[in-house]
């Protein structure tokens, strides 16, 4: 939701990545903090009063008392403040906040050499230079090729990244889409947004012929609904997650991942400064569409938007692969449960038809109702109500924002019953225990079996209660003594 | 995200005073960083740079509308963030075209230098803000996408630092003035740093008035930011005006009842709305 500039700063959760860079070791963030570049990005993606905290710091030679900067905090400002140098400590950004102040000497002299620019660690990207343009320079000819446009990029990174997403939201049905290649396939298993299909059943079809056939998991549906940002770093951090198994050396694979966020889009950059590891990424990063090249081989490589807006909070994706046409919204929902969504992008249709009923289609218009059917459809995938409602407000056309709330109140209600009515219902295994001779019998049987604490749902009145599977020799070993007891 | 827009009071006889121990050429240097720190802030940060020379006023550099090709120009270097090398190497080309070289010669028979068209500056950074927010108003409606139509708008924070150097130009009081106004209205915080000089009577009430700050520190902030780490605030302002007909900053004088345009002296027809006070004791003294 739109936070006013004044709360923004303070209720911001932090960046998905801090907490993975918070469990790493020491060593591994102080190598990290050698290249200028590293630094710029982790410091963009800090709170607001944490770069504020590290630009104070940023030009003293020596510590201050950390009281010196206390007496900078307002009242309202103490709890921010304090989570502020937490966290900036627990990324050893500024050890010991409690006692001084001083700033990483590593992090303090590689972000002061980003700022003023110099020394000579290429970390941001060695520009690809031919021979042509080299000769061109010496002429002094002024306008030279550079790289691809930035629509082809755009529309790269679009295509590549929607056939992931489209691939997940149509494993389930029949229909094969484009089929991602094997490392995303395998990224996308390991992080579990997608599992093996249970029931192999004989059949395999041509696209199943080097891994098993892939199905969505609830938490990939989960993810489609997310924004376009959040999914690509969602993915990025499983990447990290996974290599330190793939023999990687996860501060190389970092710092390729900021390099690139601080490269200029549609220019292109020379690998021969990467490192093999690197070299290795350049070639999975192709594939999620974070790298153009020309050819596999090719000796040149360019960041596209989805790479350069790594660091940014606000995606400014060529079309948000998440699911727009263009930069606006597309779902008109009435109040009689029919939705209208402008679009022809199969990959929207296909993320619509996971909660909707789809009725019609048109050129440049889909129509369909949400129905009790469709929405439990989605509630058993492992969607939640919630999830819907902001992926119909996140995605209204603009014509339904003079309305007041955005979604019509009765179907937003609707789903939300919908989904406590699924909830209503738990089954469980048990035994239910009935024609008790005396009342005596039975309230001396439900005593234990109380006691024991398996008691399910009783009736006094009926004399029969129902205990769980697992107090059942229990509850009949009881019943047998007692009994016997009586005939003796 | 954030914009800042600079104005750089760029009045070469004060620059090249020899007196002063501040060199152009180190201010410009820290000028650069603190640009680059603002936009090292966020990857939404934008900037726009604007030049007070002697008379005129120039935008010398925009982050916002900067034309492709001219971008390219700049050599890609691997050891130094793109859009920072390319703002540094911009703006120092465009100081160097524009600044006037004092001439040495002619110092002697003007001795009082034109004053820099700050005021001019301030319009310009205005209207630019203004323009991106009618820009922002298009957009928001075609993009925002989680905001109902009857939450209000969240605009960039924006902001004006004034970098200061000459003294005050009464004779700019009202358009200044006026400028303050525009900027309330459009919630923008203006901030000065006075380098060196006399304090400026006119620059301080902008910055008050605006909820800026009139100090030499601690200009990175955004706005919302303050409201937690506190930034020092200047407690003594001189609220003073110029009248409407000398241009002199004045303690004490008179204002029109209808207008209240402010004179030095009584005068039979006020020289702003033409009401012909019937008696000059009518205009009250403030």
């Amino acid at each position: 939701m739109p936070k006013d500039p004044e709360t923004a700063g303070q209720q911001d959760a932090p960046h998905t990545l801090i907490p993975f860079l918070q469990s790493q070791s020491q060593t591994a963030l102080t190598r990290l903090y050698t290249r200028p570049s590293s630094c710029l990005a982790i410091f963009r993606l800090l709170g607001p009063i944490e770069r504020q905290i590290v630009m104070s710091l940023l030009w003293l030679e020596g510590p201050i008392a950390s009281q010196t900067l206390n007496a900078w905090v307002t009242k309202e400002g103490r709890k921010p403040y304090g989570t502020a140098l937490d966290t900036l400590s627990k990324i050893q950004i500024l050890p010991n906040p409690g006692t001084r102040m001083l700033l990483n000497p590593n992090f303090k002299a590689s972000f002061r050499m980003a700022l003023t620019g110099g020394g000579d660690l290429n970390s941001f990207g060695v520009p690809y230079v031919s021979s042509k343009e080299k000769d061109a320079e010496r002429d002094g000819a002024g306008d030279k090729k550079f790289g691809p446009n930035l629509e082809h990029l755009d529309s790269y990174a679009l295509e590549r990244w929607e056939t992931i997403l489209h691939y997940m939201v149509s494993s389930g049905t029949d229909s094969t889409p484009q089929r991602p290649s094997a490392g995303v396939l395998y990224l996308l298993q390991r992080s579990g947004l997608m599992q093996p299909l249970p029931s192999p059943s004989g059949y395999s079809t041509a696209s199943s012929r080097k891994t098993s056939q892939l199905q969505i998991s609830s938490l990939g549906f989960q993810f489609l609904l997310h924004t376009p940002h959040e999914q690509l770093w969602e993915l990025l951090l499983q990447y990290l997650k996974m290599v330190e198994e793939r023999q990687m050396d996860l501060v190389e694979v970092l710092n390729f991942l900021f390099m690139l966020s601080t490269m200029d889009l549609g220019r292109e950059y020379s690998p021969d400064n990467l490192t093999q590891t690197q070299l290795v990424m350049l070639e999975d990063l192709r594939d999620y569409g974070l790298i153009w090249q020309r050819k596999s081989s090719s000796k040149r490589f360019s960041p596209t938007r989805l790479a350069t807006t790594l660091t940014s909070s606000t995606p400014l994706l060529p079309s948000s692969g998440g699911g727009n046409t263009g930069p606006q919204g597309f779902i008109i929902l009435e109040t009689n449960y029919r939705l209208y969504a402008y679009t022809d992008n199969p990959l929207q249709i296909a993320v619509l038809n996971l909660f909707v009923h789809l009725k019609s289609r048109y050129p440049n218009l889909v129509v369909g109702s949400i129905t009790r059917d469709s929405v439990r459809k989605a509630l058993n995938n492992g969607i939640r109500a919630d999830q819907i409602i902001s992926y119909l407000v996140t995605h209204a056309h603009p014509q339904m924002r003079r309305n007041n709330p955005l979604l019509p109140v009765t179907v937003q209600d609707q789903i939300r019953l919908w989904e406590l009515e699924k909830n209503r219902l738990k089954s469980a295994d048990g035994y239910l225990y009935t024609n008790f001779a005396a009342q005596a019998d039975y309230q001396v049987v439900l005593d234990y079996a109380k006691q024991i604490g398996v008691v399910l749902w009783e009736n006094s009145v009926k004399r029969c209660f129902f205990a769980s599977a697992e107090g059942h020799s229990n509850i009949r070993g009881f019943i047998e003594r007692r009994s016997k007891d009586e005939q003796m | 995200m954030s914009h800042l827009s600079l104005l750089l009071d760029l009045q070469p006889a004060a620059w090249h005073d020899p007196t002063q121990s501040l060199q152009f050429s180190t201010f410009l240097a820290h000028i650069l960083v603190f640009l680059n720190a603002h936009l090292a802030q966020k990857h939404e940060n934008s900037l726009a740079i604007f030049g007070a020379f002697p008379g005129k006023s120039i935008m010398l550099y925009s982050s916002i509308d900067q034309t492709k090709p001219a971008d390219r120009r700049v050599q890609p270097d691997p050891n130094w963030y793109q859009p920072f090398k390319t703002l540094d190497a911009a703006l120092t080309e465009r100081i160097r075209e524009e600044m006037p070289q004092p001439s040495n010669s002619s110092e002697a028979e003007e001795p009082l230098p034109v004053p820099v068209a700050l005021v001019g500056a301030l319009a310009k950074a205005l209207c630019c803000k203004s323009s991106t927010y009618c820009n922002f108003n298009r957009i928001i409606q075609a993009t925002k996408v989680e905001a109902p139509s009857d939450t209000p708008l969240v605009m960039p924070e924006s902001r004006i630092l004034i970098v200061s150097v000459s003294p005050d130009a009464a004779a700019s009081y009202i358009p200044l003035m006026n400028s303050i106004f525009s900027a309330q209205k459009l919630k923008v915080v203006i901030d000065v740093c006075k380098i060196y000089g006399p304090d400026t009577t006119f620059l301080q009430q902008a910055a008050y008035l605006t909820g800026g700050s009139y100090i030499r520190m601690c200009f990175l902030q955004p706005p919302s930011v303050r409201s937690l780490l506190a930034v020092p605030t200047t407690d003594r302002v001189d609220f003073r005006a110029a009248c409407f007909c000398h241009k002199d900053i004045i303690d004490a004088g008179y204002v029109c009842s209808v207008c209240l345009s402010i004179f030095c002296q009584p005068v039979p027809v006020c020289s702003t709305c033409r009401y012909a006070h019937l008696s000059t004791r009518l205009m009250r003294p403030i």
